[in-house]
């Protein structure tokens, strides 16, 4: 059923439960060795590891943070130049470097429609550097800059959303708890010409004040509550919903994570109403 | 293991920084304060049978159509699967967890569907093992002896099994009718046991035609006559023509004798005899009812049984005693009856019947048939044996208080059942084998039983110690499962003869599972506490640090670089891996 050959070597330096290395490693079994990987500042710059190592066996180019989308439309117009029309070009960026800091990069990609991957593996906050909230950051969140006394006031913005109305032809969410369906959908966008972005939610045990044990219930659970439905959107506008949600409250979701330990019952609720609302209107443009 | 890449001098530096190897060097075990680890625990199924079959090993064959193997597995411990495919009470199907989260899995069921399929392919057991000179002496060829006789063949001892009656097969031969299970297969079965070379005299009664004393050409002797007395009703007219133990009618039936029966029929008691003898009769074309003193709720019988029963429209009226048989020109012609009320609980915990002064009511009857329980006739049995209550009394290893004596079945203190019959004969089979091998027994149940209610495991027994798998002694619960990984699914219904049908013939009434079903239903199984390679842990490592070791595994853990995160313990969903500290 999965690929047995492995593309990520053990020996990595991420911490124990990191969401990230399992996001890529779904990620390379579906995408295969003819791929080449743009990794801006985030994470995976680390945990990679250093000059003159590598944990991954396909060749990664470490770029800035904000140029991760524009980098790799560079590589790919170079392979296109030397008549490779094979291999993939991936972006693989953190939630920082997607949705803050190379949002004009990869706005200009999706708008050109350039031949690229881009993969943003979202663990909402800059983590790597520290736990600073980014504009992936859920409402309510502790992070090192809206500590609990003065948590994120506002929503986390709505990427897919962002991607869907540059008409690309793929964008799709997945995550670590369903591996089946990750593993689809890049095994389809890799089929597919044109900017695919992918959307992947990833725990990070560290940064979200969680048992490092957790992190695939905890994906699962942000999938059943409704947090991070996992669907598709062909053309920008074909919505198909991939997983039926259990519809559980967001509570057994919220206090599994520490970063969530001083929500008030009406921060709550009022989760809650968004999460509701928010899937109301994505099973609106499903049925649509 | 890749080692560190050192650049000695500027000019082996690259112009660029490009990779040179791999990070595999970086043990990242090391950072670990937690170690996962493999560790199978016991499913419930194996601890509630009796017999300790490997039922979970076997629902796993049977999901991948490996029929006759899961058979195999079933053989090792228990000669008669396809008689307890029919017959038994499932007590596996109690355990099993699966009935808590919707439906037990059909074990009993499928149990007997690879005891047809190995039927079929005509497969045996496996053969002996090395041959001894010592000898034993089986008294009594019930489930208990039988068993007994086939696990110490298969050791390699010598066997002769006693029989008081003209055929083979106690209780299940005599006291079970046809539609029940069919004579054919209970005979393939014991045909198998003989095959082993085990040697059977017929109509040889103990206290009667020998005693124990002739029997000490050998060296261990194994007693299990079972319950084959009736208890009387102990009411005036009794003794009139008419009136028929269960046990008795039963016996008649199945031996094949004519039994004349008149129209109605009433069978007195509430146990399995009382509703098997009421079954039979109907097949035999008259009418039955039963009377019963309590209610449904306290009745003995199995539930699957009564409801049977009650499908081809046997009358049963609760709550009723009888008191006096009343006689016409000698034969029985009414029966003259009580009502009763429950009152407090007896010591069994079930509600005592209290007669209803001035109830009497009468009932026309041809025939009575009083099946109100069974006992055994211990009197050829010497006292320094050790009886108590009607029973012989066994320590754990079922040895009585005389050397190289050994007792099982109904007649020591169990439930008096085909599988605790079965369960006692294997366990005096592997310490009739410490006996004759002067072999230290103590500390043996350690490495032999399946959990705390007495299980023992044939398979375990006969590995060397260094073979033996290590077994956990916890015992999985449905807490202990990741139930995210189940989904809700119906247990599949065994077909059934038609109730018209049924009514005078004794055809089997159960028929059976088709192969699609009998894999899909035990592929409900969760497999609990037991890796069934479900791979979870290999798929969500983060640090591919569970290897795989081909298709069949096992899956192996890579220390060298498992950080401890506890996501493959977390995502098991059998509780088939462990969290333990790390000792440095």
């Amino acid at each position: 059923m999965y690929e047995r050959r492995e593309l990520m070597y053990a020996g990595h330096q991420a911490c124990a439960g990191c969401g990230a290395t399992m996001s890529m490693r779904y990620a390379l079994k579906a995408l295969g060795e003819k791929t080449i990987l743009v990794i801006p500042a985030c994470c995976w710059s680390v945990l990679a590891g250093p000059f003159p190592y590598s944990a991954l066996q396909v060749p990664v180019i470490h770029t800035a943070f904000e140029t991760g989308a524009s980098t790799a439309s560079g590589i790919k117009a170079g392979l296109e130049m030397r008549g490779d029309t094979e291999t993939t070009v991936a972006a693989w960026v953190g939630d920082g470097g997607t949705f803050d800091i190379g949002i004009q990069a990869l706005s200009g990609a999706a708008e050109r429609n350039d031949d690229i991957m881009y993969f943003c593996y979202d663990n909402e906050a800059y983590m790597n550097t520290g736990i600073q909230r980014s504009s992936a950051t859920p409402f309510g969140t502790w992070t090192t800059t809206t500590p609990a006394n003065h948590p994120k006031g506002q929503p986390k913005k709505n990427m897919m959303e962002i991607m869907a109305a540059h008409r690309i032809p793929y964008a799709a969410t997945c995550t670590v708890a369903f591996p089946e369906d990750m593993m689809r959908k890049i095994s389809k966008a890799k089929a597919i010409r044109g900017t695919r972005f992918i959307h992947i939610y990833s725990p990070c045990p560290t940064g979200w004040k969680a048992p490092s044990s957790l992190s695939v219930k905890i994906a699962r659970l942000a999938v059943h509550t409704k947090i991070f439905p996992l669907y598709e959107v062909e053309g920008g506008e074909r919505y198909n919903i991939n997983v039926d949600p259990k519809n559980l409250p967001v509570d057994e979701y919220l206090r599994l994570q520490g970063r969530f330990a001083h929500l008030t019952d009406d921060e709550v609720h009022t989760t809650q109403e968004t999460v509701d609302r928010e899937w109301e209107r994505l099973v609106k443009k499903a049925l649509d | 293991m890749p080692e560190q890449i050192i650049f000695k001098r500027e000019e082996d530096m690259p112009y660029l920084p490009i990779t040179f190897g791999s990070m595999a060097w970086n043990k990242t075990g090391t950072w670990r304060y937690l170690r996962p680890k493999f560790e199978n625990k016991i499913s419930p199924c194996i601890e509630g049978c009796p017999a300790g079959q490997d039922i979970e090993g076997a629902m796993v064959l049977i999901g991948k159509g490996k029929i006759l193997q899961a058979w195999d597995l079933f053989k090792e411990e228990n000669p008669f699967p396809a008689v307890c495919g029919r017959v038994c009470f499932h007590p596996c199907e109690s355990s099993c967890n699966r009935g808590e989260f919707d439906e037990a899995v059909s074990i009993n069921a499928l149990e007997r569907f690879m005891a047809d399929m190995a039927s079929r392919h005509g497969r045996k057991p496996l053969g002996k093992r090395e041959k001894r000179k010592e000898k034993a002496a089986i008294v009594g060829s019930g489930p208990a002896g039988l068993t007994c006789a086939y696990h110490l063949a298969r050791l390699g001892y010598g066997v002769t099994v006693f029989e008081a009656l003209p055929v083979l097969g106690g209780m299940l031969r005599v006291g079970i009718p046809e539609y029940r299970l069919p004579k054919k297969v209970l005979e393939e079965e014991i045909d198998q046991i003989l095959e082993l070379g085990v040697k059977a005299e017929v109509n040889v009664r103990l206290g009667k035609d020998f005693l124990m004393n002739d029997l000490k050409e050998y060296q261990a002797i194994f007693l299990a006559m079972g319950n084959h007395q009736s208890k009387s009703l102990g009411i005036p007219g009794e003794d009139t023509q008419g009136i028929m133990s269960g046990l008795e009618f039963l016996k008649n039936v199945n031996l094949g004798k004519a039994v004349a029966l008149g129209k109605r029929v009433a069978v007195i008691g509430g146990g399995n005899t009382a509703i098997d003898a009421a079954r039979s009769v109907l097949r035999l074309g008259s009418k039955p009812f039963i009377l019963y003193r309590r209610t449904r709720e306290e009745m003995p019988a199995f539930l699957g049984e009564i409801l049977e029963a009650e499908e081809e429209g046997i009358e049963i009226s609760y709550l009723v005693s009888p008191v006096r048989v009343i006689a016409e020109n000698g034969k029985v012609s009414r029966l003259e009856c009580l009502k009763n009320r429950l009152g407090p609980a007896d010591e069994d915990g079930r509600r005592r019947p209290v007669e209803i002064k001035g109830s009497n009511f009468f009932l026309e009857v041809d025939q009575v048939i009083a099946a109100i329980g069974e006992e055994a006739d211990l009197s050829p049995l010497p006292k320094k044996l050790g009886l108590k209550e009607n029973a012989v009394l066994t320590d754990e290893r079922g040895a009585t208080r005389q050397k190289g004596v050994f007792a099982g079945g109904d007649i020591i203190q169990q439930p008096r059942t085909v599988v605790h019959a079965i369960g006692s004969g294997k366990r005096a089979a592997i310490f009739i084998d410490c006996f004759l091998k002067k072999k230290k027994w103590e500390g043996l149940f350690e490495a032999i039983r399946i959990g705390e209610q007495g299980t023992l495991s044939m398979k375990r027994y006969l590995q060397a110690e260094n073979e033996r798998a290590s077994l956990s002694s916890k015992t999985v619960r449905l807490k202990d499962l990741n139930l995210d990984y189940f989904d809700y699914k119906k247990r599949k219904k065994m077909p059934k003869t038609q109730v018209a049908k049924r009514v005078g013939s004794f055809e089997e009434v159960n028929q059976g599972y088709a192969e699609e079903t009998a894999v899909a239903e035990a592929k409900r199984c969760f497999n609990c506490g037991v890796c069934n390679l479900c791979d979870n842990c290999y798929i969500y490592c983060p640090d591919v640090a569970i290897l795989k070791q081909g298709e069949d595994g096992p899956n192996v853990i890579d220390y060298d670089h498992c950080k401890g995160c506890g996501i493959c313990v977390e995502e098991c969903p059998r509780d088939a891996m462990v969290m333990e500290e790390e000792r440095r």
